[in-house]
């Protein structure tokens, strides 16, 4: 790159210096024309490196592979190889593992049946037909059959009086204590067909757990939480079911205070007219 | 041939006459003029550069050696964790586990709503239809249904201040256990319909994100637990209500007996 604006101004730099007339303006030239060639055209020579520079160069690098990148990769060996260590011997221990499916198993080989049975004990006590029969429909846990509860419950506890029998107060706060009384019922022959598939539902869970890894425990949590949320809402049916029942029952009681209020009044009055008679 | 020998001889003549010029020119020629650099083929710094290299490739083999180790490590880490952590089967067996659950929830769903009302009478048809509604907007008519049952408080001629109250308060009681019922109904199906929600996101969630709907699943445990006991705390207050009647009904009969004990006495002061 730099020869030829040499070229061009060392010939230039020559022709002035040929006929350049008078020995001081040729010093002057000469001397004008060797600065500005040294100066512009040629480039500072680039001082070779010796020996000793490659070699300090190659030991910073090594320096730098020995004592920074060869303990640091081994200092990351050591600890993928602990943090490998570490889950396999103490977050997930395959034995542990094993042996907490086998507890699941063990237990459910001690305690399924058992309680099974426990829980589908006879406890039918009625002794005579009507009360038997209405005995065995609200225990069935089956929820087609509220007509026959409904002539079950009339056969054992009557239905309400005729209107010849008994004043129209009398006969609602009848009709309705029946019905809340029948609501339950069906209510809770409804809770007990729930509670048949909510003990399924516990039994798949539990055999899952069973046979599950640590990677699908939080399905199998998961899903066990929201059947504990069902439960919660089932139970709160038969919550709310009994707030009725309970309701309708201090409802009654306070009917009848009404009325025990009325009859003394219209006794009162009884009496007033009797003695004002006499 | 002349003129060539003419030309020549002028030209030495002109030369020499410039020769201190031209040495000049020559010197600064020599001094000035770029010379190529010279190829470190035959220095002995490739020699030192060779062995060097040499020295930093035994360097890289080492390292490259830990970084196998490294690379033996994460092997073994995935294969646990394919295999014993997070086995792919093992976590499409509890999704497809969560899938029957499903089949679960909508069977409970159905046994829930089927009908239980049982009233024959205008009256207590009209207030169980609103009780067994699940209708939060029917609760403000709970109050209209029940006193069409029930009757209304006794007025002021037909029972004294003690006994109104009484009646007054067993009323309200019952009718906010009644109300409350409407109120736990429909939040209970709300659970139940938030709990199926739930169970399906599980079925479509990874490994890692099911924790997080499990926390969510478990937030709504608390809250159901929480509708839980206000359920039970009415439950209670209309026992604690039951429990003051009775009590009412010793003290009031104990202040007709003074009453009526006063009364026969003045009768008997009178004859």
């Amino acid at each position: 790159m730099h020869y030829l604006p040499y070229a061009v101004l060392f010939s230039g730099f020559a022709w002035m210096v040929l006929i350049v007339n008078g020995r001081r303006r040729m010093l002057t030239l000469t001397l004008a024309g060797f600065m500005v060639v040294t100066l512009v055209v040629i480039p500072p020579q680039a001082e070779a490196q010796g020996p000793e520079g490659i070699i300090h160069a190659i030991q910073a690098v090594l320096k730098v592979l020995n004592s920074l990148i060869l303990p640091v990769v081994n200092s990351i060996h050591g600890t993928r190889s602990a943090n490998s260590t570490f889950y396999q011997t103490s977050v997930w221990p395959v034995p542990s593992i094993n042996q907490s499916t086998s507890l699941v198993l063990q237990m459910i080989g001690q305690y399924r049946n058992l309680m099974s049975g426990i829980l589908n004990i006879n406890l039918r006590s009625a002794t005579l037909p009507a009360p038997q029969s209405m005995e065995s429909l609200i225990r069935d846990h089956q929820v087609n059959n509220f007509g026959g509860l409904t002539q079950s419950f009339n056969s054992t506890y009557r239905t309400i009086p005729a209107p010849t029998d008994a004043n129209q107060a009398d006969r609602d706060m009848s009709d309705f204590d029946d019905a809340l009384t029948l609501d339950s019922l069906k209510t809770l022959k409804a809770s007990d067909s729930a509670t048949d598939l909510e003990l399924q539902a516990a039994d798949s869970i539990e055999s899952a757990a069973g046979q599950a890894v640590p990677g699908s425990t939080p399905f199998l949590t998961a899903t066990a939480t929201s059947s504990s949320i069902r439960s919660q809402a089932l139970t709160q049916k038969m919550l709310a079911a009994e707030l009725r029942q309970e309701a309708a029952r201090i409802a009654h009681q306070n009917g009848l205070r009404k009325r025990g209020a009325m009859f003394t009044t219209q006794l009162r009055g009884f009496i007033m007219n009797l003695s004002q008679h006499n | 041939m002349t003129s060539i020998s003419a030309a020549l001889k002028r030209s030495n003549s002109w030369v020499w006459s410039r020769r201190l010029r031209i040495i000049l020119l020559f010197v600064v020629l020599v001094l000035t003029a770029p010379w190529p650099a010279r190829g470190q083929a035959l220095s002995p710094c490739c020699a030192i550069l060779a062995a060097g290299l040499s020295s930093i490739a035994n360097s890289l083999k080492t390292i490259a050696s830990s970084l196998n180790a490294i690379l033996g490590v994460d092997q073994g880490m995935l294969r646990f964790e394919q295999t014993v952590v997070w086995p792919t089967g093992a976590i499409t067996q509890a999704q497809a586990l969560v899938g029957s659950q499903q089949g679960i929830f909508t069977r409970i769903q159905a046994l829930i709503h089927i009908p239980v009302n049982s009233a024959t009478q205008p009256n207590p048809q009209q207030l169980e239809m609103t009780l067994l509604s699940r209708n939060p907007g029917l609760i403000p008519q709970t109050s209209s249904n029940y006193t069409a049952l029930y009757g209304p408080v006794p007025t002021t001629t037909d029972a004294s201040p003690q006994v109104r109250d009484l009646v007054d308060m067993t009323d309200a009681a019952a009718q906010d256990a009644m109300k409350r019922a409407i109120q736990i109904d429909a939040l209970s199906d709300l659970e139940i319909q938030a709990a199926s929600q739930i169970n399906q996101s599980i079925q479509t969630a990874a490994p890692g994100s099911a924790p997080i709907i499990e926390a969510q699943a478990d937030a709504w445990l608390v809250r159901a637990n929480a509708y839980t006991q206000a359920a039970t705390a009415d439950l209670m207050r209309l026992r604690a209500i039951d429990l003051a009647n009775s009590s009412a009904d010793i003290k009031m009969g104990a202040t007709n007996t003074t009453n009526l004990r006063q009364q026969l006495m003045n009768l008997l002061q009178h004859n």
